[in-house]
């Protein structure tokens, strides 16, 4: 293994998104036999790369000490061998999914671009080429969202502008971090997050939650959920997004700023942690529309592993991190399996599904696995993961964040319970006709996650050991224990008890609004809906009246106009009407003294000479 | 050929060469075409070959003597060379995408006389080192540019390029003023002399109207967008390569090269131009005319580059001379593009259009990649130079400055994309084709530009880092 490798990573998956570019559409199997063998040796790099551990490529690059350096150590070693897992199940299944889509050349081309920069992100050891990958997503985020059709161009646009603003925050943050260090290497940066430092860190947070989707950057999502193919929503906001920012999160508190255990900083986080929980779920759970729900989930998690980078304790952390890697797999199954549903009967309203586990058994069993994980069911591995969260939380003092955790895992539960019923379970409707079960190249990626996902809970010792426990070493005080295996799958403790009691909340829930709606399962979210305030909140919540984009560019026209009639109008008419109207009154005045003397003119001449000559003599004095 | 000959060649070529256009016409049109892109070829390779001599990092410094102070005096820097490429190559483009644009015109004598004439007073500006030199072309330029904005001779079209003469003419007036005051102090026009010294605040301002005043800065900028009435291919001109880039450049040679500014005036310029560069922003927003929006947006990318020369540190520097190659290749893209956009459809305003992703699809493409370049999105060239001012001005110890920059490009985010959607994205409103081979190759190659730039980054970078030291170690 030579340092190049850590280049080839980069330059082999931007190299097949040319050539997939150039390949005509018609030539499918070529296009679809490259990408899936690229896929496969990118996942062998990553493989071997991981085996490797500690590489370094450094290579001078603008001066000033911008210089390209690549770095491999455990924590992008993992995050790396991630990323290309999930590239090879998505262009697995994309060979089905994608195979008519008029597109599909710029499809392949963007995946794969976004693989490139992904990794490229992940391996950077110099914020300017970290920042070139990073930002460089949003072209490939533009361009997969617009894949999607007529009318997502909107939705790219949304997407395209919220990540930019937060890549600019965290362009804002790098250079203060910058003034204060003296540095741009990763690896050299770190300060205690105190005076500028402190806005420092916020802006950067702005810049690593943005692209992990928590609030209030998550809006673009849900939208993306109806316009944005769904393997987008599997690739992109379901897993990469989430390990990239999640990692660059982790960076932040953990290496670049010496973030301490309660203070300002860390309840910051913790509050949006929390509240993304929170706000992102009860939306969720009044979703009529499979993916759409799937996509508000997608951003309901990312508080989890926000509040647990939040909390500062080690258990917390690791639950953070380990919560990113589960949450990318079980929300990848997930929404492969509503790709797999909207694939055969056409739709994704939950309305017009239901009763297909019989003619889809195997995308029904993903699709349960993966949901019983992330709602937190035992032993699967979003109980263990949460339950670190729920226990670093609770460490921190701060019940509060705690509760807010629960409360997230009672309506995660809840609104599964609803989306499973109504699709998969309860009566067949006959708004859908006869289906079968997908193509092996779409269900075996489901199955192949949610196996993962019965593995990393039954099996925790093994992820916990190999991808999390390495991250924080050397980040917790001497003699701290690092090793959470040993209560992860406990149930003897209050903690577990309580998680436990909210599952059987969230059924009692579910099986009262089921009862209420006429044993309807899409209705059975119906209560929590028309419960008084909350509907209310609902109602303004559909009007958008809480999307921080919609009210910003609302914001962004009215500010402009105000400066285009405040500002560049008025100087606009100083030049057009008061200029010219002073120089037609002076003009006016000269014309009447040319009374055609001759000596007049000559007196002007001189008065005239006289002036310039005082002009001069006055500056040059 | 001595690095004197080059230089001479590259300024008086086309200065020359530009008289001979209406004689070339004698023989045939095509004749004439041919004639002054050979010219603007010419322009654009003679300084390339300087560029051995700018990597190493020297200077050579050619003095004519004459009488009063008015030595003929050419500084051949990194600086210089750096700005003369960039300038002559956007200009030589702009000439080949002319060939289809104008063809059907009338006075294309002109035309061709006018351009060449304008990218030769440029090389004469940028390798100038006495500022009464630089005054006087930097009048030649103006008179140029009125001629050309005013090409179509519409009574409208002929009050604009008054206009734009008019506060050119003005605040280069003023500016001589300074320069009188300047040589009230020290006895000199000669700016190779005079490195180094304080000059009085007064001069900073009367100097500074003149450099707003041609890089159109608020509040003297509103003379830029009316301009737009001229030809698409004066107003590319007049945008990325010559005509705006004279008062930054300026900025560059005369306060970072030569003089040292007084009290607080490195603090308040940064403010004025964030403003100025916000304000553009702002009201690229509002409008609706193409190519209102586009001359905004230079309004506020310009903005930018002042910025980043008036925080006067390496990052600050080199980010705005990158700036002003990758804006001038984007900004040359944009415009061209809007140019073929009206020359096909022959609508201006955007909300009538829509949908010509379709009929000419190298187009769409290739201004949404000059639109990238402009926000400042990597690959692209844009992002570089754009990431260096900001860091340049943090650096500075003006984060707030830094954070109203970045807050505009957010609206340059905005409005582009917007622009974008509403021509070439929705419904069709025209089944317009891309006609002409020249003008898409151009804005193809402009947009590959855009990106290469980005990609081989190192290699401009590394010229503006030897510029930026060459300038400045007065400075520090």
């Amino acid at each position: 293994m030579t340092p190049n490798m850590l280049l080839w990573t980069i330059l082999l998956p931007a190299a097949v998104a040319v050539v997939c570019l150039l390949i005509p559409s018609r030539v499918r199997l070529l296009r679809e036999g490259l990408a899936l063998l690229a896929s496969v040796v990118v996942f062998y790099l990553a493989y071997a790369l991981f085996q490797v551990k500690n590489l370094e490529f450094r290579l001078p690059w603008m001066g000033q000490g911008i210089s390209f350096d690549l770095r491999l150590y455990h924590f992008s070693s993992f995050i790396l061998l991630g990323l290309a897992g999930f590239l090879f199940l998505i262009t697995l299944y994309s060979t089905v999914k994608m195979k008519n889509h008029p597109r599909v050349r710029e499809y392949y081309a963007y995946v794969f671009l976004s693989a490139a920069l992904a990794n490229g992100a992940v391996l950077a050891d110099n914020f300017v080429p970290f920042l070139f990958f990073w930002e460089g997503l949003l072209l490939t985020l533009y361009g997969l969202i617009s894949v999607g059709g007529k009318q997502s161009n909107r939705t790219a646009v949304k997407a395209f502008i919220i990540s930019g603003f937060c890549d600019f925050c965290l362009i804002l943050g790098i250079g203060i971090l910058w003034t204060i260090t003296g540095t741009l290497t990763m690896s050299q940066v770190s300060v205690k997050p105190e005076g500028l430092a402190a806005a420092g860190f916020v802006l950067m947070m702005i810049g690593a939650i943005g692209k992990a989707g928590a609030m209030p950057f998550h809006t673009w999502i849900p939208d993306a959920a109806i316009d944005a193919p769904v393997t987008f929503m599997a690739l992109i906001p379901a897993a990469f997004e989430k390990l990239l920012g999640i990692y660059f999160l982790a960076r932040i508190t953990l290496d670049f700023f010496q973030l301490e255990k309660n203070s300002t900083l860390a309840i910051l986080l913790m509050i949006i942690g929390a509240g993304t929980i929170v706000f992102a779920v009860f939306m969720a759970l009044v979703q009529k529309d499979f993916k759409r729900l799937l996509s508000y989930h997608a951003v309901s998690q990312v508080g989890y592993m926000v509040l647990g980078i939040g909390t500062g304790v080690p258990i917390g952390i690791a639950g953070g991190i380990f919560h990113m890697i589960n949450h990318a797999m079980y929300k990848c199954g997930l929404f492969l399996s509503s790709g797999s549903v909207e694939h055969r009967a056409g739709t994704t309203d939950l309305k017009k599904l239901g009763g297909l586990a019989r003619e889809m058994p195997l995308t029904a069993f993903g699709f349960s696995v993966c949901a019983l994980a992330i709602s937190g069911v035992w032993p699967l591995n979003g109980f263990v993961s949460k339950e670190m969260v729920f226990h670093g939380a609770l460490e921190t003092g701060y019940t509060i964040f705690a509760v807010a955790a629960w409360v997230g895992a009672i309506f995660t539960f809840a609104s599964f319970l609803k989306a499973g019923h109504s699709v998969f379970f309860g009566p067949r409707t006959s708004e859908v006709a006869k289906v079968k079960e997908s193509e092996a190249a779409v269900f075996i990626p489901i199955l192949i996650l949610a196996i993962l996902c019965i593995v990393f809970g039954v099996f925790n010792k093994l992820p916990l050991t190999n991808f999390i426990q390495p991250i924080l070493e050397g980040h917790v005080e001497a003699g701290e224990s690092i090793d959470f295996t040993a209560h992860a799958l406990s149930l003897a403790n209050p903690v577990a008890a309580i998680s436990i009691l909210c599952l059987l909340l969230a059924l009692a829930l579910h099986f009262y609004g089921w009862k209420r709606g006429d044993k309807k399962a899409y209705l059975a979210s119906e209560p929590v809906h028309k419960f008084p305030v909350m509907k209310t909140v609902y109602d303004l919540a559909e009007a958008r009246i809480f999307d921080l984009y919609e009210q910003g560019v609302i914001f962004l026209r009215k500010f402009s106009l105000a400066l285009f009639k405040g500002i560049d109008r008025p100087i606009d008419f100083f030049y057009e009407k008061v200029v010219t109207a002073v120089g037609k009154a002076f003009t006016g005045v000269l014309s009447r003294a040319h009374s055609g003397h001759y000596a007049n003119y000559l007196a002007w001449c001189i008065g005239g000479l006289v002036l310039i000559a005082a002009l001069i003599n006055m500056l040059i004095k | 050929m001595t690095i004197e000959t080059i230089t001479l060649l590259t300024i008086f070529v086309p200065i020359i060469g530009s008289l001979t256009v209406p004689l070339a016409s004698l023989i045939s049109k095509p004749a004439r075409s041919a004639w002054s892109v050979l010219l603007g070829a010419l322009t654009s390779f003679l300084p390339l070959l300087l560029l051995p001599t700018a990597f190493s990092g020297g200077e050579t410094i050619i003095r004519k003597e004459f009488i009063l102070g008015l030595d003929f005096i050419l500084i051949i820097d990194p600086l210089s060379i750096f700005m003369s490429i960039v300038s002559s190559f956007v200009g030589f483009l702009i000439i080949v995408y002319s060939l289809g644009y104008i063809h059907h015109e009338e006075n294309q004598n002109e035309y061709y006389l006018m351009v060449l004439l304008f990218i030769g007073a440029m090389m004469g500006l940028v390798y100038s080192g006495n500022l009464i030199f630089m005054y006087l072309f930097w009048e030649i330029i103006a008179i140029c540019c009125w001629r050309l904005i005013g090409f179509y001779r519409l009574k409208d079209h002929i009050l604009k390029a008054d206009k734009a003469f008019l506060v050119t003419f003005f605040g280069a007036v003023v500016m001589l003023l300074g320069f009188i005051q300047i040589y009230g102090s020290t006895n000199s026009f000669d700016l190779t002399a005079m490195r180094g010294t304080m000059i009085p605040g007064s001069a900073v301002l009367l100097i500074l109207f003149g450099m707003f005043s041609k890089s159109a800065t608020v509040p003297l900028h509103t003379w830029l967008p009316d301009a737009g009435v001229a030809p698409t291919t004066v107003t590319a001109l007049l945008h990325a390569a010559v005509l705006v880039k004279i008062g930054v450049y300026a900025y560059a040679r005369i306060f970072l090269y030569t003089f040292k500014l007084p009290g607080d005036w490195p603090q308040a310029i940064p403010i004025v131009v964030v403003v100025s560069s916000l304000v553009a922003a702002a009201a690229a927003t509002v409008e609706t005319d193409f190519k209102r929006i586009l001359a905004y947006s230079t309004v506020s990318q310009i903005g930018y580059i002042f910025l980043g020369f008036s925080v006067a540190n390496e990052a600050g520097i080199s980010g705005s001379l990158l700036f002003i190659l990758m804006h001038g290749l984007a900004k040359a893209g944009l415009f061209l593009c809007a140019g073929i956009v009206i020359h096909a459809t022959h609508k201006r305003d955007i909300r009538e259009m829509g949908g010509l992703i379709k009929t000419m699809p190298i187009t769409a493409i290739a201004f949404l990649a000059c639109a990238f370049s402009v926000i400042g999105i990597p690959p692209f060239g844009g992002f570089f130079s754009k990431f260096l001012v900001i860091m340049g001005t943090v650096k500075a110890g003006m984060v707030w400055v830094a954070a109203v920059a970045l807050f505009t490009a957010v609206l340059t985010m905005f409005y582009l994309l917007k622009v974008f959607s509403q021509v070439f994205l929705g419904e069709a409103k025209d089944s317009a084709p891309e006609k002409t081979k020249s003008m898409v190759f151009v804005v193809a190659l402009l947009a590959v530009l855009s990106l290469v730039a980005g990609i081989l980054v190192s290699y401009p970078a590394k010229l503006a880092e030897i510029a930026t030291t060459q300038i400045s170690w007065w400075v520090k």
